[in-house]
Order: C-alpha cells, then structure tokens, then sequence
C-alpha cells in the first residue's frame, strides 16, 4: 500500500482516531478499575481475564435470551460479582494464594463460557447478540458509535477517584492493603473490606466484558478476551493503582495497539503483524520496569519486611 | 500419618474436592457428569492408545513442571513457562531448520542445546529485571507469554513458512526426517530417555545441591539466607535459567518428538498444566512425576472428549481450572497445611508495587 500523503481533512481523522481509541480502551479501562480496587484492598486480582469473558459472555446470552442489553448487563453483573466472591472466599476463607487462585479463576471464566455456550446454543464457537448496548447515536458526530458504558467510564474513573481518595471509606480500603494491621487496630476488618473490593470489582469487569460484546461487535466468541485482562491487571500495576493511573495506562495500551495497526496499514509488509500485535505486551513490561524503578529502593524494602 | 505423606493426602484432598465440584458444575450445565467422568477416565487410560496419549502429554508437562517447580522452591512466581516453552522451540527450529542437511548426531544434541538456550534467555530477562529492579515476576513472564506466543506465529509463519502447504496454518517447514526423537505418537525409547535422565537430574540438583537446598531456604525465608550471607541475586538468576531451560528443552522435544515443525500455538497450555503439576506435586520432584501422568491423562481425555465422546473439551479446562483454584489453600484441615512451602506461596496481600 502507498503511503497517505496528508489525509484530506486532518481534524476529522484525529477526532475519528480519538473515537476509535477511546472504543477500544473502554472495556480495559474498565476491568483495570476493577482489579485496581482489589489491589488497593491487598489482592492482586489475576482473575480479571476470567471475569471480563464471563461478562461478557453473560452480556451477549442475557441479551439474546431477553431481548433487552439492560438484563444482558444485569446478568453480566451478577455473573462477575458471584465470580469475585468465589474467588474472596477461596483467598480469605480458604487462604489459597491469590495469584494462583486468580489464575484458577481465569481459567474458570474462560473454560466455564467455553462450556456455557455449547450447553446453552450446541456446539457453536460464537453466539451474536441481537442487539448492542444504547449508543449515542447519529447526532454525535464521530461519538455516533460510542456506548452509553463509553460515556459513562469517565465519570466512573472521576467517582472512584474521589471515593479512594477523598473518603472515609477509600482511605480504609488503601489501609488494608497496604497495611492490614493498622486497618483492623482502628475497628476495619480487611477482611470484609476485600470482599467489598471484590464485589465493586466484579461489577466494574462485568462492564469491562459487556462493553466488549456489546459495544461495537455484538458477538461473544470463545477465548475473546484475548488477555486482555492480564493486560488490565499490568495497566493497574503500571498505574500505581490509582484510578486515573490506571485508567490512562489502559488507554495507553489500546494507543499502542491502535498506532499499531495503523502503522501497519501505512508501511504495510515492512514490520510483521505479530510484532505490532506485541507492541503493548512489551509496553507493559517497559511500564512495571520503569514504576518498579522509580520507586526501587522503597518496593526493595517492603517487600522484605513483609516476610 | 508421617510428615511425608501429609502433602500426598493434601493434594488429594483437594484434587478430589475440585472434582466433586467439576461434577455438580457439569450436572448443572445439563451433562451426565457420570457419563463425564467415564469419558475421561476412557480418553485417559482405558481406550486403546489411551495410554500412549497420556504419557505423550506426560513427559513435556514432567519437564515444564521441573522447571517451574524449581523456580516457585526459590520464591520466584514464574508463570512464564509456556512463553519459555515457546521460545524454546523457536530457536530449537531455527537451528534444525538453519541445519537442515547436517548429520543427527551432531544436529540433535545442537538443536537441543539450543531450545535450552532459548528458554532460558526468555526466562533471564525478567529474572535480571526482578533482581535488578525489584520488577515483579508475575507480569513480566506473564507478558512474555504473550510475546513469545506472538514470536513463534511470526517465525512459523514467516521465516520457516512451509510453501507447501495450503498456508491455512501457520505452519514452518517440517524438520529433517532424521532428527526426529520420535513418531507424531509422541512417544519413543530416546525421548522417555531424556526425560528420564531430566528427571533424576533435576531430583539430585533440587536434593543434593548447594544451590537446590539455598534456594528452597531462601524461597522459605528470604531474610535468613540474606543474613546468613547467601547472595540471593546468584540464587534468584540461577532460578529463572534453570526454570527457563527446562521448559526451554521442552519446546525442543515437542519440536523434535511429536510435533516435528514449528505450529503457531502449539500446545497452547502446556505452561498452566505444568504450574498447576508444581503446585498438586507439592513442589515435591517425584511426586511431580506421578503428578505429570494425572494431568497428561486430562490432556489426552481433552482431544478424546470432543472427538469420540461428544462432549466438550472445555470441561477438562474446568477441572484444571477448579483444582488450581484450590490447591493452595490453607485453610482445613489444618494438619494438611505444608509448612514448608515458600514464603511467597502463603503470601496473602499484594506487594506494593
């Protein structure tokens, strides 16, 4: 393919791009809160890939069985936050290890809707929804195609911003993670903080997952996630497990991706797919590596005084 | 009940708790869990060639778990194995492929040198990342999971692409007929040999070795080997090559063994069985062994199942998935717990990163 001279109209591609960016980003933004908010509680949620196709794949077959992307969401709520008390109580209650225990149920989600989808529709890699989620529509020029979950993750980015920042409840949640003694001398239970965390958690990868089979595609396919949660988990660890950090670290993956791919329409068969494909798994690394330097020394001794 | 059978009962335990839990789930989701169980144990061990399927999955899943194994002993979450596994096989091929009309004698120990080589230059990076920057392992091999998987569909569907083929599949070229270990069975004196011969090793280095018994110390107890004087830096590099090298000769043995060319995402969870083998095994060499037989009978039953059965595939991805879940809790019965186990596998809240 050639390369584009000066696209006809600059202004309206950037702001198409921006659409297009912000599409993709959502659904990663939104699991990475989720697992952003059990970090902070003390859990690394390595779940999130689990519980992001188990929403999703809850969104699609609650749309199709109803008719409505309203109850294809509750559905996905519901699934996701069952899922996130599954995994508290395997960890709290049964004491597993987090990261394993994450992993086990990722592979859950991921072989549960595998299973969901040939029990309920035979044997079928795919289901389509009928319907997408709400969207704004023609009037919103480049937007038209955005979700109303689209819309509403900035706000749910700013709210959980001030609730763990600027509340009694955000600051009691940070103080069981970061240290759990201190939390349950002054009357918090860290243990019950977590399944809160969770649960809010579970809610927010339930958006994550909706968002993705609802928001542009309206399929779920087996597998779909694609890692995209291992992803939102180093988004929130790139993020310093702040909400607009994370945020903007998930945002920061779908640029690379979406750079990624026009780069590849541009220079067409110089750079293989499969290494631009790869472009936000090594900006991921590159990110834990330069926040585990910035803050070397101080994570060097934390982490020995834990033991 | 001895302190040596306390882990075997453990595992067990759990391994029977996840399969009790598997069977209500199937139940629920409209299958004769029954009817279930007996297809696997069929596609295991009773059907004819079940037993070469089982063990055909056996011996890469015993190798991998080797190595993971020795890396959770010293502290280190390696969950890296599968892109090691992967890049393993990627340099193995390109040096079958590079000498493709050499003799087999030479050629073969080359290629297999090569995949350790491979595997442990994928596993060194986020090792010197973790000891030179406190970078924690968990994200970074799980990304180079990612990336090596990326790695092996460009190399097999690029570099090594097989013209002949009807170009479906990322498919490399196949590797010369003479270096083969053994048929696409997957099963072969030479290679159970290997593994073998593997095996014992990994048992003396983890059991008899300055270097197996400080690091399962300084997996236990960090901040005691540090003041004892042990350099936990060589310990912690030490770890992720050796883990890396193992799964890296795995990936060789899968190119060279059943296999015989490189295939975009090839035994694509062969890394989560071999940590899951780790963790029923107890982190334990032979019991990894016995272990390995298990989790190859699942992966034989996963090809059985769809095929002959009729049931889906995903229900031993469910299985796994719910004893992994479990296998490292704590809870009860509380003469159960292993205390031996490295401090980071009873670490319960996140590392402030």
């Amino acid at each position: 393919m050639a390369r584009h001279a000066a696209p006809p109209d600059g202004d309206n591609t950037m702001i198409a791009a921006i659409a297009a960016i912000l599409q993709s980003a959502t659904p990663l933004i939104y699991v990475a809160l989720g697992g952003m908010i059990a970090a902070r509680a003390g859990i690394w949620n390595l779940g999130l890939e689990g519980l992001m196709i188990a929403g999703a794949c809850a969104a699609v077959v609650g749309t199709k069985q109803s008719d409505s992307a309203g109850v294809g969401i509750a559905c996905a709520v519901v699934v996701c936050v069952l899922g996130s008390i599954l995994l508290w109580f395997v960890i709290e209650k049964l004491r597993a290890n987090p990261v394993i225990a994450g992993l086990g149920i990722s592979g859950l989600g991921l072989g549960g809707t595998d299973l969901a989808i040939q029990a309920i529709y035979g044997n079928e890699g795919s289901v389509h929804a009928p319907l997408s989620l709400p969207q704004l529509g023609a009037g919103a020029g480049a937007f038209a195609g955005c979700s109303v979950l689209v819309v509403a993750m900035p706000f749910v980015v700013a709210a959980l911003w001030v609730v763990l920042r600027r509340t009694r409840f955000g600051l009691q949640l940070s103080a069981c993670g970061e240290h759990p003694f201190a939390a349950r001398s002054v009357g918090v239970d860290p243990v019950r903080m977590r399944l809160v965390a969770l649960a809010i958690g579970g809610v927010l990868c339930a958006f994550g997952g909706a968002e993705l089979a609802l928001g542009r595609l309206q399929i779920f396919s087996v597998g779909m996630t694609a890692g995209r949660g291992y992803m939102a988990f180093a988004a929130v660890v790139f993020g310093a497990m702040d909400p607009i950090g994370s945020a903007a670290a998930a945002t920061f993956f779908s640029l690379v991706e979406y750079l990624g791919i026009k780069g590849q329409l541009v220079f067409g068969n110089i750079a293989p797919p499969e290494l631009i494909l790869s472009l936000p798994y090594i900006a991921t690394v590159l990110g834990v590596w330069i926040s585990s330097r910035l803050r070397g020394g101080a994570a060097a001794l934390s982490e020995l005084r834990e033991y | 009940m001895s302190a040596r059978l306390f882990p075997v009962v453990r595992a067990l335990t759990f391994v029977a708790l996840a399969l009790v839990a598997c069977a209500i789930v199937f139940q629920l989701a409209g299958y004769p869990s029954a009817g279930m169980f007996a297809a696997i144990a069929e596609g295991a061990f009773l059907a004819p060639h079940a037993i070469v399927h089982t063990i055909r999955w056996a011996m890469p899943l015993f190798i991998t778990a080797l190595g993971v194994l020795v890396a959770f002993r010293c502290g280190y979450f390696n969950i890296g194995a599968q892109g090691q596994f992967y890049a393993g096989a990627i340099t193995a091929g390109l040096v079958a492929d590079a000498l493709h009309a050499g003799p087999p004698v030479l050629v073969i120990p080359l290629v297999l040198a090569a995949g350790i080589a491979g595997g442990a230059l994928w596993a060194l990076w986020p090792g010197l990342l973790r000891v030179l920057s406190g970078t924690d392992e968990v994200i970074t091999t799980l990304m180079g999971n990612f990336i090596a998987t990326l790695a092996l569909a460009y190399v097999a569907s690029g570099p090594l692409k097989d013209g002949s083929g009807s170009g479906e599949v990322a498919a490399a070229r196949p590797v010369a007929e003479g270096f083969r270990l053994s048929t696409s069975s997957g099963v072969s004196f030479s290679l159970a040999a290997i593994v073998i011969v593997v095996g014992l090793l990994m048992w003396l280095l983890v059991d008899r070795t300055a270097f197996g018994v400080l690091g399962s110390l300084a997996g236990r107890n960090p901040v005691m080997v540090v003041w004892q004087g042990a350099r936990s830096g060589r310990i912690a590099i030490g770890a992720f090559l050796f883990s890396g090298s193992l799964a890296g000769l795995a990936g060789a043995l899968e190119l060279l063994g059943p296999s015989g060319r490189l295939l975009s995402g090839f035994a694509p969870t062969l890394g989560f069985g071999a940590i899951l083998i780790a963790l029923v095994a107890g982190l334990s060499v032979s019991a990894a062994a016995v272990a390995s037989i298990f989790f190859g009978g699942l992966a034989a039953a996963s090809l059985y199942l769809p095929v002959i059965a009729g049931f889906p595939a995903a229900a031993i991805d469910i299985i796994n998935a719910a004893i992994t879940l479990l296998i490292t809790a704590r809870a009860w019965p509380a003469k159960l717990t292993v205390r031996a186990w490295p401090a980071m596998l009873r670490r319960r809240t996140a590392t402030t990163p």
